[in-house]
């Protein structure tokens, strides 16, 4: 090869990468107008993935619980319900390696949250956990998550409080447990128990997005309790002065509130048309406020 | 016993010279590409699959190298003709075959013990400190050097008396069946004949038990491994690579060379 063809074929080169670069850009936009829509398994028989795997069934499951986490976060960023592969997808994960703790925890979360968070399916939630407890009997970590289950998304507080029971039992459980069976089974649901647990995920969770998710429940938890706390206020008010207010300043004027009072934002709460205190429509509160359920 | 180690010692020397040890660079590479990666795409699991990810990676390239070159062990030198210069000397017929055989395991134990120290070093990076249940993964690796002893015994058994590429199938063949003893034994009365069942728990025991050295999921979650089972593999496969190789050594001594 002479120096020219040398040349040439230097110069020629960015020339066809680019022609390249193109045409897969095109190639790309129609094979996603043919995939849309088009989630596959190819296999979805959990043994047979397990036989097919040899002695890799690990590293086959740590591949497939990031095909989960991938799939669960391009369908929540796409806004898109459908999450049915889900449940066949954590099965096989949890088939290849039974020991695969995180599975359990956030499988069972993004499986149990109500859309448009999760898959709305707490039924099999409990079943993925039980699983998890059945293979790992030693965890008390798992009697927690069902309990979680139980507690926020289908309110059997009974079973929630049997849950957090059965995880006492066992030496190596926080004091908690113990107390947290009690409670539920004393008093239901309760904002208190209610911080107590999302507070927990919080503290204990490395993920930032299950941190954020746990931080949201927090401060809606709090703001709750906040409204309801300036709810007696304001009938203390409507006691005092014979009519209801609408004004949080009014409030602070007759010496029931020290200052105006704000959400874990700094955003001021409000008072409604029929004087109940909320959060003010500024606040990104509000926002979260949609698609979480207040309790949970 | 010179000998043996004579001809150990040239067998590693022409592993390496054959660039063998390459393979750690392709290994560096896929810890370093998990360890940044797994972080960004998965939860919670950043620690295990550096586990995970890596004693596969030391498993497969492991596996390739002792059945690819295992095979080689033998019927390159009859290829080449080198083995009549050899056996010309004084040299026995079995004193060759083990030598060849511990070579590669020489060859075999250097690389996996490289990749084990990439692997401890991945894992620091990932955890910033290491702790006692680290050890576990040493083990592991322990295991897979044993497996991979056996697989060398078995290529180089089979390439005692067939074409490579049978030997490389009979060996591949042998070690996925050796995945599945368990299976073997557990099968249903219902779907096999009890004649059938009971030849095939005979067979599961004679074939090499594979899953025996399978210790990943215990080692990536951290749970124990009981020192008596890392006695009773050890003993398992140099039991076991002996019986291979004597057979091996049999029929080796009577094949006609000429």
């Amino acid at each position: 090869m002479n120096l020219k063809t040398m040349v040439a074929l230097i110069l020629l080169l960015p020339l066809g990468f680019a022609g390249v670069w193109n045409l897969q850009k095109r190639i790309d936009v129609q094979q996603s107008a043919l995939e849309a829509e088009d989630d596959q398994m190819m296999l979805r028989s959990s043994k047979l993935v397990k036989v097919m795997s040899l002695e890799y069934a690990p590293l086959v499951a740590d591949i497939y619980w990031t095909r989960v986490v991938q799939y669960f976060g391009n369908k929540h960023a796409g806004q898109q319900l459908d999450l049915r592969l889900l449940w066949p997808l954590l099965d096989i994960t949890t088939t290849l390696d039974p020991q695969l703790m995180p599975v359990y925890h956030f499988g069972s979360m993004f499986l149990s949250d109500a859309p448009p968070r999760g898959a709305g399916r707490p039924d099999l939630a409990v079943q993925l956990i039980e699983r998890g407890v059945r293979a790992n009997p030693e965890h008390w970590r798992l009697y927690y998550d069902l309990g979680f289950v139980y507690y926020f998304d289908m309110k059997d507080y009974l079973k929630a409080s049997a849950a957090f029971y059965e995880g006492s039992k066992n030496p190596k459980a926080l004091i908690w447990m113990k107390v947290m069976a009690a409670k539920i089974a004393a008093e239901g649901s309760s904002v208190g128990t209610s911080l107590f647990l999302w507070q927990d995920v919080y503290n204990t969770t490395r993920d930032p997005q299950v941190k954020e998710n746990a931080l949201t429940h927090l401060q809606l938890l709090r703001a709750q309790e906040d409204c309801k706390q300036i709810d007696g206020l304001a009938e203390q008010y409507r006691q005092r002065f014979g009519r209801r207010t609408t004004r949080i300043t009014e409030l602070v004027q007759a010496g029931l509130l020290q200052g105006t009072p704000v959400d874990p934002l700094g955003y001021p709460y409000i008072l409604s048309e029929d004087g109940k205190a909320e959060l003010n429509s500024e606040s990104p509160l509000m926002e979260k406020q949609v698609l979480v359920s207040p309790q949970k | 016993m010179k000998r043996i180690g004579v001809v150990a010692l040239n067998t590693f020397r022409e592993a390496v010279r054959d660039r063998v040890l390459y393979n750690l660079v392709f290994f560096a590479l896929v810890m370093m590409a998990a360890a940044l990666l797994v972080g960004q795409i998965s939860i919670g699991i950043e620690e295990i699959v550096i586990v995970t990810l890596g004693l596969s990676a030391i498993s497969i390239i492991g596996l390739l190298i002792a059945v690819f070159i295992g095979v080689g062990l033998v019927s390159k030198e009859i290829d080449k003709r080198t083995l009549y210069a050899l056996l010309a000397k004084p040299l026995r017929r079995w004193e060759f075959l083990t030598g060849k055989f511990a070579g590669l395991v020489l060859t075999l134990t250097l690389n996996t013990a490289a990749m084990a120290a990439g692997l401890m070093l991945a894992l620091y990076c990932v955890k910033h400190a290491l702790q006692r249940g680290d050890t576990l993964v040493l083990v592991a690796v322990y295991f897979i050097l044993l497996k991979l002893a056996l697989v060398v015994a078995l290529a180089m058994l089979f390439s005692c008396f067939t074409t490579p590429l049978l030997a490389i199938l009979f060996t591949a063949g042998l070690y996925v069946a050796g995945l599945f003893v368990h299976q073997m034994r557990g099968l249903q009365p219902q779907l096999v004949s009890p004649a059938m069942a009971a030849a095939l728990r005979w067979i599961s025991y004679l074939l090499p038990n594979f899953e025996n050295f399978d210790v990943m999921g215990a080692a990536a979650h951290g749970r124990g491994i009981p020192g008596t089972l890392v006695a009773h593999n050890t003993l398992y496969a140099a039991l076991y690579c002996a019986m291979v190789l004597g057979v091996a050594t049999a029929i080796f001594s009577r094949r006609n060379l000429r």
